[in-house]
């Protein structure tokens, strides 16, 4: 069976005053997520990977299409749905700052329907998880914004879901705490759990997830591995040059993998290929060319993404 | 139950940390002060028992409406209300299990104007049918639990919430007729009174302190809790309502 099943799911937020304008945060996307699998959901800010995230926790309405979770209609059967799932938000808020974070676990254990013994054993196991031991009986406002996110993924955890939603859960991390993290990820595989992680973080998606769906202003541009991913990503890179007579540009615009040579700003010249090994074939000529400047860049996310659109068009 | 006890635990720790919630219990024997003193002042000896009661009646509708309405909202800003939601437990009975604790705080003010009166003016409070009272007074907590479901599915709807609490304690303490019996008010009152579980609460109480013997007392017990259990299912109807759409509109978070 499918852990995550997305069918076409398309939402809508209409404006709440006349003046607003109506978004479109998902738009017709489906994907499937198998058990014991870990997929990251790949996007910049307002991709729409939190409505998604959102949408199959139960908490927001789809405008239309359909999401199941281990079998059940997340719209239907959110009694079935939910005692299956944790969830962890990003974010500082979410957790009773005026209560301890032990109080805070321990109240979340009585709503996963945990006796009160048992919310207490389970709570002291997973402080001790995520390293929060020590400050488990201070109030949550004295925390940093590393270890509110440690507790909150203490708190995620603690329904025993068998699929976790993540939203951005290492932000506020630093790198170390960031990484144990990671490292708690696979053992929660390794328990047999299915993990959706949203992250705009393309190096902890390719750390930690099995696939990973590219998303987009709604849409879902593609599902790779990160490893295929990767390649694709690393094809793409930029050259900021200045110096270079137009001839030369001429002569690099005609080579193999060069996608284009483009004027910035009326200074310099923007050059992007699409292929491995052309950057440095239009290094050389530009140094032999005497160039005054040259930087090459990876190119953001976004403009990945549009490459990507480009090259797929309506088959993704 | 679980629900219940986990809320009732849950509104424990949060009083035990912000004890600024407090604040009807700190009132309240004050209220006392002043009603007593006004009604020894106009030489009626025979309202005392009014003036202790009037306070108690404030403190559990001011908790009510104040505490207990604005705890959906308070979850919203805080980003609680949605994990919250996504939990298997239902919202409402972790809402009736944090309102039962604050009701047990409000029937603390009972005591407290018992107390105030016999320290400052030598006034007891007359225990004449105290089977009736302590029956009265937990009924008037359940059906004050029950209105406080319906204010807090009601105020999380509104952008304004504490503009409408504010405007929403001394009208119902008129019409209730907690401060003065709504037979002193016009006649064009009643009516609307009679619909209040809290004008039923405030005339019963009144009346177990008072010889002779309670007139109808399981009659007038009765429409307390009926009219509470109405109002506690209208309530949940508009929770369930308010919820719905809610997740309908995105809005169970803020931004």
């Amino acid at each position: 069976m499918e852990a995550v099943e997305v069918e076409e799911i398309t939402r809508v937020f209409e404006p709440r005053r006349r003046s607003g304008t109506r978004v479109v945060a998902l738009e017709e996307v489906s994907l499937t997520v198998p058990t014991g699998e870990i997929h990251g959901l790949l996007g910049p800010n307002g991709a729409g990977k939190t409505t998604l995230v959102k949408i199959l926790s139960t908490v927001l309405l789809p405008t239309s299409g359909k999401a199941r979770v281990l079998g059940h209609d997340v719209v239907d059967e959110t009694e079935a749905v939910r005692p299956l799932i944790g969830i962890v938000f990003g974010g500082e808020r979410g957790l009773y700052w005026r209560l301890t974070g032990r109080q805070n676990l321990e109240y979340w254990g009585a709503l996963y329907k945990l006796s009160s013994r048992g919310a207490k054993a389970r709570a002291q196991q997973l402080l001790e998880r995520v390293g929060m031991v020590d400050k488990a009986d201070e109030r949550v406002e004295e925390y940093s914004r590393g270890m509110k996110q440690r507790l909150h993924l203490a708190r995620g955890l603690m329904g025993d879901g068998k699929v976790l939603f993540l939203d951005e859960p290492t932000t506020g991390m630093d790198p170390l705490a960031a990484r144990e993290f990671r490292s708690l990820i696979g053992e929660l595989r390794d328990e047999g759990r299915t993990i959706l992680l949203a992250t705009h973080d393309m190096v902890e998606a390719e750390m930690v997830c099995d696939r990973v769906t590219l998303i987009d202003r709604g849409k879902v541009i593609a599902t790779e591995s990160p490893r295929t991913l990767g390649q694709v990503l690393s094809r793409f890179q930029r050259i900021d040059v200045e110096g270079v007579p137009p001839a030369v540009l001429d002569e690099i615009r005609a080579m193999r993998g060069v996608m284009s040579v483009t004027a910035v700003d009326g200074a310099g010249t923007r050059i992007e290929v699409d292929e491995e090994g052309a950057t440095q074939l239009v290094l050389e000529r530009l140094v032999d060319a005497g160039a005054t400047s040259v930087r090459t860049s990876l190119p953001s996310l976004e403009e990945v993404y549009v490459q990507l659109i480009g090259e797929r068009g309506m088959e993704i | 139950m679980r629900g219940l006890l986990a809320g009732f635990r849950l509104e424990l720790h949060v009083v035990r940390a912000n004890p600024d919630s407090l604040i009807p219990l700190v009132t309240a024997p004050l209220f006392a002060i002043i009603f007593l003193a006004i009604v020894r002042q106009g030489g009626r000896s025979d309202l005392e028992p009014d003036a202790l009661m009037a306070p108690v009646l404030m403190s559990l509708w001011w908790i009510a409406l104040v505490q207990a309405g604005s705890m959906i909202t308070a979850d919203r800003w805080q980003a609680v209300l949605e994990p919250l939601i996504a939990a298997p437990t239902s919202l409402a009975s972790v809402l009736v299990g944090r309102i039962a604790f604050l009701m047990c705080v409000g029937l603390l003010s009972f005591f407290e104007v018992w107390l105030a009166g016999w320290l400052i003016f030598g006034v007891s409070i007359p225990f004449e049918h105290p089977l009736e009272l302590a029956l009265t007074l937990a009924a008037t907590a359940l059906a004050m639990a029950g209105a406080a479901v319906a204010f807090a599915a009601l105020f999380v709807m509104t952008r304004n919430a504490y503009t409408f609490i504010n405007s929403a304690s001394f009208p119902f303490y008129v019409l209730g007729g907690v401060l003065v019996p709504v037979a002193y008010l016009p006649d064009w009152i009643e009516p609307v009174s009679s619909v209040l579980f809290l004008s039923w609460s405030a005339d019963l109480l009144r009346a177990t302190l008072k010889e002779p013997a309670v007139d109808d007392f399981w009659g007038r017990l009765g429409m307390v809790l009926v009219l509470g259990a109405i109002t506690f299912v209208l309530g949940r109807a508009i929770l369930f309502y308010v919820l719905h759409r809610m997740r309908a509109k995105g809005e169970l978070a803020t931004a």
